[in-house]
């Protein structure tokens, strides 16, 4: 069973239809990387599986779970939205971090809210029984997180006094803390000039062998090639094109990806 | 008249003063939070309401606020013949003074509060939002603090202009320092009308130090 299925998603702004039928599967550990120019519908993808949008149409599935319905539209009810995207993670073009938290405290405000929540419905968080244990056990993975992505020496610091790299990889870390069954990242690199863009795709690189299940929208057509075991190519709202890197990017099918890839080529990548 | 003397009578009226100021912002400043909500409600008669109350809040005068407030009540009683209720005149000048004061600021606040809760860029929400937060988490935890960081230059503004605008309470006779001081002049002793000065500059410049030293503290981060 894959551990993440998407089915039939729609969904449209003010008559302008933005995903038209959206589907694909997703199995543990996997990486799947969508490509494609602005505006063919990417980062909406993105937005609606953490739930920043909610599809017209559609089928959302995480471990045999049935998340979201386009048929039986619940009401929102935040606890349950709040449920339902902690399946998801998701970093930010735009990092999103919070300015007036340190680094650390970043990585442990939603956990640590959590954990209070979770102590009181359910009697433990992260294997702890009471409020304290569960700060040491986050506290701790925070640590953990912050060697991953190799800021322990910035824990302390305030996102301003960050680069925009550094800010990156701590949103990283930010949202692994929640132990995300699926961490998206949106155009993770495209605020950040050539020279920062490396470290943060190297952590990225760095996660997949440490079996995340990742989705990640990129312009990065070479790094996309590397990292990712599947390739989604999608214009117009519509998946052109899908398949391994070898396939998608090595000897693309539609003539719309032959175009797309061959604007990339021209300045060699 | 002695100087000493002089200066505890002026003093005896700042406390007027005083009660005012510190009256207005203990409810202004919750109050604002609530009109702010009300401005920026997606309920449109709601909306519209708040708007239409804060525009006429800002734009008629103080003091006709204060007059409204103090003389419109005993009038509807009397029109009804119910009989208005019965403290001594010095309170409920002081009442209607500190009503008139508190709808008037939580108005002004209630569009610092605006300006500020919406230039929060929508990321900080969203942030939150996938992080798991609820709604109240994301505003107590996440927004708030940047919101306060954001209005307290307005803020200040505001609240020292509230400490100057308080000797408006005279117009229905409340014995503030500007009134006393009048009534010196009108006995032909000019100087402490002059004198009233000092103390409002005394207590505005200790406010901007309390207000220069909160916003070094919330320096560390930048927005």
């Amino acid at each position: 069973m894959p551990l993440l299925e998407v089915e039939n998603i729609r969904k449209s702004f003010g008559g302008t239809q933005v995903l038209t039928d959206i589907g694909f599967s997703l199995n543990k550990g996997e990486v799947l990387a969508i490509i494609g120019s602005s505006g063919s519908g990417k980062t909406t993808l993105l937005r609606c599986l953490n739930f920043l949008e909610t599809p017209d149409e559609g089928r959302i599935t995480v471990n045999g779970e049935l998340l979201f319905d386009g048929r039986t539209r619940s009401k929102k009810d935040d606890l349950k939205l709040r449920e339902k995207r902690l399946h998801f993670g998701l970093v930010f073009q735009s990092f999103n971090l919070f300015p007036q938290y340190t680094v650390f405290e970043n990585i442990t405000l939603a956990p640590k809210l959590l954990a209070k929540e979770e102590i009181k419905a359910n009697g433990s968080y992260l294997g702890a029984d009471n409020y304290k244990d569960a700060v040491d056990a986050i506290d701790k993975k925070a640590s953990e997180l912050l060697e991953k992505v190799g800021l322990v020496s910035k824990a302390d610091e305030y996102p301003c006094n960050l680069s925009g790299g550094q800010q990156q990889r701590v949103a990283i870390a930010r949202a692994l803390a929640l132990s995300p069954d699926v961490l998206c990242f949106d155009e993770p690199t495209s605020a950040l000039d050539p020279e920062l863009t490396g470290e943060v795709l190297n952590v990225i690189k760095s996660l997949k062998s440490s079996d995340s299940t990742m989705i990640v929208v990129t312009h990065e057509i070479g790094f996309a090639n590397e990292v990712a075991d599947r390739i989604i190519f999608m214009d117009n709202g519509l998946i052109e094109e899908e398949g391994p890197p070898e396939q998608v990017i090595g000897n693309p099918q539609s003539p719309r990806t032959k175009e797309f890839l061959s604007r990339f080529n021209q300045f060699g990548d | 008249m002695s100087f000493l003397n002089v200066t505890l009578q002026l003093l005896n009226g700042f406390v007027q003063n005083a009660i005012v100021f510190g009256v207005t912002l203990l409810f202004a400043i919750p109050l604002g939070l609530l009109i702010a909500k009300g401005s920026m409600s997606k309920i449109a008669p709601i909306k519209a309401i708040t708007r239409t109350f804060v525009w006429i809040i800002r734009g008629t005068p103080l003091m006709l606020q204060i007059f409204v407030v103090f003389y419109v009540p005993p009038l509807m009683a009397r029109m009804f013949g119910v009989p208005f209720f019965g403290f001594d005149r010095a309170f409920k000048a002081m009442l209607a003074a500190c009503i008139a004061f508190v709808i008037n600021y939580a108005a002004y606040f209630s569009e610092i509060y605006r300006s500020g809760i919406e230039s929060i860029p929508r990321g900080q929400y969203e942030a939150g939002a996938v992080l798991g937060m609820t709604k109240s988490q994301i505003f107590f935890k996440v927004v708030l603090m940047q919101v306060i960081k954001r209005i307290l230059p307005p803020m200040s503004n505001e609240i020292i202009t509230l400490v100057k605008d308080t000797s408006l309470a005279r117009v229905i006779s409340i014995p503030e320092i500007l009134k006393i001081a009048e009534n010196y002049s009108l006995e032909g002793l000019i100087w402490p009308l002059f004198y009233t000065g000092a103390f409002f500059l005394l207590f505005s410049g200790g406010l901007t130090l309390l207000f220069n030293f909160i916003e070094k503290k919330l320096s560390y981060y930048k927005i």
